[in-house]
């Protein structure tokens, strides 16, 4: 019953997206323009990288390819669903304008996460899709049905794990009152996510797989995609989500008891 | 323009810029940190991998310092170019009360544009200096007093190139409602082309040599190189300089009739 109501919200929210996007058709192409961009510069970076070596982070140009296809299909997924709205927030936060969103009687968190959705994004989505089946199409060994499921669960794992950590950077601005710098922040570190995961050894390794999971977005999955799910993998995954969620409901709960209204 | 005008225009953008100090220093070294993370270990991992001593003609520190500095002077050359001050303008209506003050636009803006490198410029010093007292100068990397000083130069008109090429692209708001994604498109792509993100010599021979008649490279690789010491003689900085300026003005010949046409249609309603 509950679900039910979520999904009507929801169907909504689609609806009023769709429209919105449309009556700015010029910026709705730009934007598709933009994100085919980011895909073509990434996907000539690497193979510009695989003329100097045969591996990275021991991932041939083949493996690498579909990781970085699923790394724009789980940048996608957040920038259709989730980008919007991280950045509204900050502005419902300082206008005070979100008061009108907490005395609604849906949870505020799903309101806010949800409510935009990026029409534009979506067909970016479906092109980041079209470069993940054609990276999976040229692979030369096969990669296994079990394996295959498991990266496509793991991948919308990396999209969760994406948006919870966009979220925790942004909800600063419930005391310091501008999240620019910690918003920048944020795109900065995700670079570490568009890379193998491999790569990186010691320390930077251990943070990147637990405290600041960024290694969990895209990597991770195709390396199962490559070898098979572990169960210690699992554990360490739910683990990471848990961990990740948990830590987001508690800030957002208090972010919202420290939320004084307009101009607080 | 008047020099007081321009010189009061340069210090009211710095200070603008300055008052959201913790914002400026927390994106720029959180920017400096994971630029330097992924750049030492993917390129560690690949030379670790191949055993080669030099890629592309750098060993691994040189291609670090390299990479360190087209980051940091990256930034200098693009300066507050997300904010498409231009096109935001143009599509707020606040264009109109340009029509009113006795000076050019473009001439305007760029010193505003200006104003808001200085403190970037002040911090990539700044940064230089710390990773150089932390680390020093591998021995291959020709950075001396006078590479420095040479590439203030190749600075300005990577800067004035990069407002150039993105003033065009701003003024496609006299006839669409946001623009912003054609910043961020410039952006991907200078940094490609450019060898911001890695050297041309690591580009196929035929498509190093297109890239070095493009726009980008004076941009990025070119006041890097300088600071190098890669480029020595006067002959080749001063082509380096030619190329850059000339650039310059197939860009602003290209944005004339752009700015011409779209004024001709500019309502002034804004939004």
């Amino acid at each position: 019953m509950r679900m039910g109501r979520y999904g009507r919200l929801y169907l909504n929210f689609l609806r009023f997206s769709f429209s919105r996007a449309l009556e700015f058709r010029v910026d709705f192409y730009f934007r598709i323009v933009m994100d085919c961009a980011f895909y073509a510069v990434n996907l000539i970076f690497f193979s510009l990288l695989y003329g100097q070596t045969e591996t990275i982070g021991g991932w041939d140009v083949h493996q690498t390819m579909i990781f970085i296809a699923g790394f724009f299909l789980v940048d996608a997924i957040h920038m259709t669903l989730f980008s919007n709205n991280m950045w509204w927030l900050p502005v419902l936060v300082n206008r005070g304008d979100l008061d009108y969103y907490l005395v609604r009687p849906v949870s505020s968190l799903f309101f806010l996460s949800l409510r935009e959705f990026a029409a534009n994004s979506f067909v970016n989505l479906l092109i980041a899709l079209g470069i993940l089946t054609w990276a999976i199409a040229r692979h030369p060994g096969d990669l296994g049905a079990a394996n295959l499921a498991g990266f496509g669960v793991l991948i919308l794992c990396g999209a969760f794990i994406h948006f919870v950590l966009h979220l925790l950077f942004v909800l600063p601005v419930f005391w310091l009152h501008t999240n620019r710098g910690l918003g920048m922040v944020f795109f900065s570190i995700t670079k570490l996510a568009e890379r193998p995961d491999r790569i990186y050894t010691g320390v930077t390794r251990r943070v990147l797989m637990t405290i600041l999971p960024l290694c969990w977005i895209a990597s991770v999955p195709a390396d199962v995609l490559f070898g098979g799910i572990t169960t210690e993998r699992v554990i360490h995954l739910l683990l990471v989500m848990g961990g990740l969620f948990g830590v987001l409901l508690v800030v957002w709960s208090r972010a919202l008891r420290d939320y004084a209204s307009a101009s607080s | 323009m008047s020099g007081g005008l321009i010189l009061h225009l340069i210090r009211l953008e710095a200070s603008k810029l300055m008052s959201y100090r913790a914002d400026f220093w927390i994106t720029a070294v959180a920017n400096l940190l994971s630029t330097v993370v992924v750049h030492w270990f993917l390129w560690r991992a690949i030379f670790a991998t191949t055993g080669a001593e030099e890629l592309g003609g750098y060993d691994f520190p040189v291609l670090m310092t390299y990479l360190i500095l087209v980051n940091l002077i990256g930034r200098v050359v693009r300066g507050s170019d997300l904010q498409m001050g231009i096109a935001t303008e143009i599509y707020d209506g606040g264009l109109s009360r340009y029509f009113l003050y006795p000076t050019r636009y473009l001439p305007f803006k760029y010193a505003q544009h200006f104003g808001s490198i200085i403190p970037e410029f002040a911090q990539m010093v700044l940064f230089a200096a710390i990773l150089v007292a932390l680390f020093g100068l591998p021995a291959g990397a020709g950075v001396t007093l006078t590479s420095l000083l040479l590439t203030l130069p190749a600075l300005l008109v990577a800067n004035l190139l990069y407002f150039l090429l993105s003033t065009p692209l701003q003024c496609v708001a006299f006839w669409a409602d946001n623009v912003w994604s054609l910043g961020v498109l410039l952006r991907f792509a200078s940094l490609l082309l450019g060898g911001a993100m890695l050297p041309l010599t690591m580009f196929p021979d035929w498509a190093a040599e297109t890239l070095r008649w493009l726009p980008f490279v004076a941009c990025y690789e070119f006041p890097v190189r300088v600071a190098m010491g890669d480029i020595t003689g006067t002959g080749e900085l001063l082509l380096g300089l030619a190329r850059g300026l000339g650039w310059c003005g197939i860009t602003a010949l290209c944005t004339r009739p752009l700015w011409r046409r779209g004024q001709l249609g500019y309502t002034g309603v804004g939004i």
